[in-house]
């Protein structure tokens, strides 16, 4: 029995102090994750000042939007939970571009507006191609929703919003990490009291 | 992990909303409620304390970041929360700065110490 008990004690010492690393490290990452934030606050507040108040505000907020990251979970047999963030890749505008002649060449319909009667004197000089171009009413620019949300700004933004949107990109990465020391914290805190509970319930162990 | 992947979820004042979403986090489409909530100083505590609960009743978020002084207002809703996902991290804002001791996730991890653990 002694070997047991002695094992015992060696597994609870070991348990707690990977509970105190968990706690230092989670304590670390929430330092740099509270600083993060605190660099976009700031750098935020600069663009508000270069660009207006009510320029970087919710009035701002894009009318439909889409999440470019999401956060991927798991859960462990232990009943830890780990997290981590998967970012999309915006396309690129000459990609849009690509995809936005594409419908139009296909509709190939080209509508002439208001050139009924001007044919007649335009036979013999037809070159005015751009009649011909005037893009149908049905392709209207939509607000594409997986846009950068740094253009609800602005088209030109200063380098300091940029900035900001570079810190809270960082700050989303380490939420992840954050949550998942979290809840390892919590789990190997369950599994302490578990096995202090069974020591104490033992009278052996707490000779 | 595979699959689509679980949203993040904001409850903040309006600097830390337009962070957020500057990040990339925002959903808002006529289909879905949106993930994020502007707390200004109209907003009740009914409405964010229904907002964070329906935030936990979704099956497609994983994470909810909220200020820790909007935490402070909704405490008895956050601290019957057990489940590990999803993860709810109190964060500071610009007038409150963070306070680990009232952090709900520090409280039950150091909790568990007491003068008898240490005979």
């Amino acid at each position: 029995m002694g070997l047991s008990e002695k094992e015992e004690c060696v597994l609870l010492d070991q348990k707690l102090l990977v509970f105190m690393d968990q706690l230092e490290l989670l304590e670390e990452k929430r330092e740099r994750l509270n600083s993060l934030i605190e660099q976009g606050w700031f750098s935020m507040s600069k663009a508000r000042y270069s660009m207006g108040n009510k320029q970087v505000s919710a009035l701002q907020y894009g009318s439909e939007m889409e999440p470019l990251v999401r956060v991927h979970t798991r859960t462990l047999e232990s009943g830890e939970a780990e997290f981590q963030t998967k970012r999309r890749t915006l396309k690129s505008p000459e990609e849009r571009q690509v995809e936005d002649i594409g419908p139009k060449d296909k509709e190939g319909v080209r509508r002439r507006v208001k050139t009924q009667e001007v044919p007649e004197i335009d036979q013999s000089d037809n070159k005015h191609p751009w009649t011909e171009t005037e893009p149908a009413p049905s392709s209207k620019p939509e607000p594409n929703p997986q846009q950068d949300p740094l253009k609800w700004f602005g088209i030109l933004v200063p380098q300091t919003l940029k900035q900001a949107q570079a810190s809270f990109k960082q700050v989303v990465e380490l939420s992840a990490e954050v949550a998942t020391l979290q809840s390892a914290v919590l789990t190997t805190r369950q599994q302490l009291q578990m096995k202090q509970k069974s020591s104490s319930q033992n009278p052996d162990l707490t000779d | 992990m595979a699959g689509r992947g679980k949203l993040i979820a904001v409850i903040g004042d309006e600097d830390t909303c337009t962070g957020f979403l500057l990040g990339g986090i925002g959903e808002l489409n006529k289909n879905r409620s949106p993930n994020f909530l502007v707390v200004e100083k109209e907003t009740s505590i009914a409405e964010i304390e229904e907002t964070f609960k329906s935030f936990l009743i979704r099956n497609d978020i994983g994470i909810i970041l909220i200020n820790q002084f909007i935490a402070e207002m909704i405490r008895h809703a956050i601290d019957q929360h057990m489940e590990s996902i999803p993860a709810v991290l109190e964060i500071p804002s610009k007038e409150h700065p963070y306070d680990a001791s009232k952090d709900s996730i520090l409280r039950r991890a150091k909790g568990m110490f007491s003068a008898e653990d240490f005979r």
